[in-house]
């Protein structure tokens, strides 16, 4: 019995890394992707610029790391993940239902939740790409002329975290969305820009309503007071380790959520 | 071979050709609009900033006999142009006419793309001209009556309940502002959404382009202008652009330190590289390399 | 008693108000079935069911004697051609059918080489590397055939397979199809252009407004409609003399004679007392016979009287 569901996983986990090279491959070619990738290196160009500004003694007299930390990641947090996560995310499922090629897949002798799995595995890699390349491209002009120091790259590594962890989160849960409504795009959309925005700086425990609250906590503690703290403003932090677990719990239940729909839920592909 | 008459003729009539070509496509527009789920609740939701501005503006004239409730905010209830501009160019009015944009123009050239309708379009005899002047007349319609059509009751309305014309007298182009404004604002966003509409056939990835750039833009603006502390970041911003733009029509402070000819520039800007796109995108046939 | 390929109980499925399919039980075996009907019959919503895209409201469908429903290891020996024009446009056709592939858990190498032999079936080998959106719509037909028989399974559905192909890729697709199901397989044809059907099997199924009609072969099924005589068009010398000695026989109801006056039309109850008459009859009355046909002996006409034309 035992080997019987090892091998069931076996066959579970080759069916999810299949479909995880099929998109993966295919993602990374589209317009789209390209279009999204582009977008993604805007923090990079804006790191150019004040970077030389700052050269010229025409910009602001603040440190590298300080820019970084809360201007390029104001950036990322509240704009990027949020859009790379909603686009990618809704496309795991409603990009096969707008396009007719479901059938394609469910006519393979691949679990459902195969199909959720590798596709979710597929376009987070895709979007954690893009941030992490954007990310590392304007830490290190930002931070140019002080790269031998070590200590700032815990900075980085620590913000990479944050982000990484908001994209598996963010994706998750759109997934999830994309496999049960139609106008998940909408709906995520709301979410997005208008609950995650508005409930942050709701007091007490209705922060912890927001997944942004989570990834806030996380950031590093260097933050905290002075002028530029736009994105702690109003944070009431909430412990990092719990932090980390209300994550990956979200994460577990959302694709797990989202495996479940979509096994259950007929799609009707109309002509 | 003989062909044989059954009744058939030529007809030698003359084709008259129709005033408004377009019309049918715009009327189609609108019922399918109307026909989406949860469209009339957001619609309905938009048109709430204009009901707070009318209850704001009968309370002005109710002054005294709110001036309990209302002690020391009489200056809010000021009715005055700066608050015809704030109604037009507040962030939440903005924001909706973003989402209402999302579920009117997304589809609107991006679903004929998509399943090839353009062809059909016009093998009729439509121009390029019509069509367009279709598709845009659906998110006119939409957005005048966000905008213009409750910026002249709330005018209309102020006069009824002052009881007289001083209101029309003390500011005579006023009128004329809102109109001007709202008419600005509304092309500026058919444009805007047409063009994000006309360069995907997949509806989704234009809902986001539609909501990602508005807010990109805003992001764009608050991150210069924390580092830079420069008032001309603001060119960044479609949002604030609008509302400089919102300002120099009421003849009110703008909010920026930036000549009001910038926003102009940026915005129209925007329309004739919309414009360009549109005459090139939207063709009965594509080529396929 | 051997399974049934493909089984189906009582098999009922609407959509809202809209009836799709009303209690459809039937068996399907090997070799090439017909599934005809008009647009809107019902023959979609009977393949997305015993592929398992959807879920009957009531009956059951079985697949070499298994649920289909959520029973993914049955698709390893199933190929589905949908009729919707649709693929991952930005990919070639060769990598399109390659990555299929890879989801039946072939390795790389095995993969490659079945994407080659199938497109080479479909005659699409030259065009392998271009994107599919730059298809015409007879190719992007052909690749979907491809993709249902790459993986050589036994069972193959095809929802309209013959869509948008020219009279040659027509003729090729209805030559490959009759090779497979010599080989032993099962193939289900839906199709509403009926001379299709008629070039591939006898085997029919008749569905027309969610229900079958009829099923079997299609002459048993003609012979089934006594209510409705056969119709048989005799070209001859003196058509009025060969029906003179027809009226009095009770298995003739109808004589007409065409308007240029060497045929007639006779309608019969009885095809084989009729025909076993005719020989004689035209030997005895010394009686020039140029063309005997029966009009109403195919597809169209016992579609036609099925659905009450």
């Amino acid at each position: 019995m035992g080997s019987k569901k090892k091998s069931e996983l076996s066959f579970v986990m080759n069916s999810v890394s299949r479909i995880f090279s099929f998109f993966f491959s295919y993602g990374k070619k589209t317009r789209k992707t390209k279009v999204f990738y582009f977008i993604s290196l805007f923090p990079v160009f804006m790191a150019v610029v004040i970077k030389s500004s700052q050269i010229f003694s025409v910009g602001p007299s603040l440190t590298g790391i300080q820019i970084f930390s809360n201007m390029i990641m104001t950036f990322y947090l509240q704009f990027l993940i949020l859009i790379l996560s909603l686009f990618f995310g809704t496309s795991v499922c409603s990009e096969e239902i707008e396009n007719k090629t479901l059938t394609y897949l469910t006519t393979r002798p691949i679990p459902k939740s195969a199909i959720i799995l590798g596709k979710y595995a597929a376009y987070s890699l895709l979007a954690v790409l893009m941030v992490v390349i954007g990310l590392v491209a304007s830490f290190f002009i930002l931070n140019f002329e002080k790269l031998l120091d070590f200590s700032l790259y815990s900075i980085l590594l620590k913000d990479m975290g944050v982000l990484i962890l908001g994209v598996i989160c963010y994706m998750a849960l759109f997934t999830l969305i994309g496999t049960f409504l139609q106008r998940s795009i909408i709906v995520g959309l709301i979410f997005s820009f208008g609950w995650e925005n508005v409930i942050q700086y709701f007091p007490g425990s209705t922060q912890r309503f927001a997944i942004v609250h989570y990834l806030k906590s996380l950031l590093p503690s260097h933050f905290s007071g002075g002028k530029f703290s736009i994105l702690l403003f109003q944070l009431e932090p909430t412990s990092a380790g719990t932090a980390i677990a209300v994550l990956f719990l979200l994460t577990g239940v959302f694709l797990a959520l989202a495996c479940f729909v979509f096994s259950r839920k007929e799609y009707i592909l109309e002509d | 071979m003989t062909i044989k008459e059954k009744g058939y003729s030529h007809w030698d009539g003359e084709f008259s050709q129709k005033k408004l070509p377009w019309w049918p496509i715009t009327r189609y527009g609108i019922k399918l609009t109307l026909k989406k789920k949860f469209f009339k609740l957001v619609y309905a939701l938009a048109l709430v900033p204009s009901v707070v501005f009318l209850v704001g503006i009968y309370l002005s004239e109710r002054l005294e006999d709110f001036r309990v409730m209302m002690e020391g905010n009489s200056q809010l209830l000021k009715v005055d142009p700066a608050l015809f501009k704030t109604y037009l160019t507040n962030d939440f009015l903005l924001f909706m006419i973003i989402i209402i944009l999302v579920f009117t123009g997304a589809g609107l050239i991006a679903d004929d793309i998509k399943y090839n309708s353009l062809q059909l379009y016009f093998s009729r005899p439509l121009s390029k001209q019509d069509y367009l002047l279709g598709k845009a007349s659906v998110l006119v319609l939409f957005l005048l009556f966000l905008t213009l059509v409750p910026g002249l009751i709330l005018f209309i309305m102020k006069l009824i309940f002052s009881g007289g014309l001083k209101f029309f007298g003390d500011f005579p182009l006023l009128p004329l502002s809102i109109i001007g404004y709202s008419i600005f604002m509304t092309v500026f966003f058919s444009f805007y959404t047409l063009l994000l509409s006309s360069i995907s056939k997949s509806r989704r990835y234009v809902i986001i382009l539609i909501v990602g750039i508005y807010f990109f833009s805003d992001i764009l603006f608050a991150i210069f202008f924390g580092i830079f502390r420069s008032p001309y970041s603001s060119l960044f911003s479609l949002k604030v652009n609008l509302q400089q733009l919102g300002a120099a029509f009421f003849g009110v402070k703008a909010p920026y330190d930036v000549p009001w000819i910038y926003s102009l520039l940026i915005l129209a800007g925007i329309c004739c590289l919309s414009g360009v796109v549109l005459i090139r995108r939207v063709k009965g046939v594509e080529i396929v390399k | 008693m051997t399974l049934a390929v493909i089984e189906t109980q009582k098999l009922s499925k609407w959509y809202g108000n809209v009836l799709g399919l009303s209690d459809v039980t039937l068996k399907i075996d090997s070799g090439i079935t017909g599934l005809l009907g008009p647009n809107g019959a019902g023959k979609s919503t009977f393949l997305k069911l015993i592929t398992g895209q959807i879920t009957p409201k009531i009956g059951s469908v079985k697949v070499q004697g298994e649920d289909i429903r959520n029973n993914y290891g049955l698709f390893s020996t199933i190929g589905f051609c949908p009729e919707q024009d649709s693929f991952y446009e930005d990919m070639s056709g060769w990598v399109f059918l390659k990555q299929l592939l890879q989801l039946f858990h072939f390795s790389l190498d095995e993969s490659e080489t079945r994407a080659t032999k199938a497109l080479e079936f479909v005659e699409l080998l030259d065009d392998k590397d271009r994107n599919i959106k730059s298809y015409s719509r007879g190719m992007r037909q052909r690749l979907k055939f491809a993709q249902a028989i790459a993986h050589d399974p036994n069972i193959i559905i095809l929802d309209e397979p013959l869509n948008g192909l020219d009279p040659l890729g027509r003729r090729k697709i209805i030559r490959l199809v009759k090779t497979f199901a010599k080989e032993g397989k099962t193939i289900i044809v839906s199709s509403h252009v009926l001379p299709e059907i008629e070039s591939m099997t006898k085997k029919i199924i008749l569905i027309h407004q969610g229900k079958i009609f009829a099923q079997g072969d299609i002459h048993y099924i003609r012979d089934l409609i006594e209510t409705h005589p056969h119709i048989i068009s005799i070209k001859c010398d003196n058509p009025r003399l060969l029906a003179s000695k027809f009226i009095h026989e009770n298995f003739v109801s109808n004589i007409h004679f065409g308007p240029e006056g060497n045929s007639l039309q006779l309608e019969t109850s009885n095809r084989d007392k009729f025909f076993g008459l005719l020989p004689s009859l035209v030997v005895e009355n010394k009686i020039d016979v140029l063309e005997i046909t029966s009009p109403d002996d195919n597809l169209q006409a016992v579609f036609d009287y099925l659905i009450g034309k």
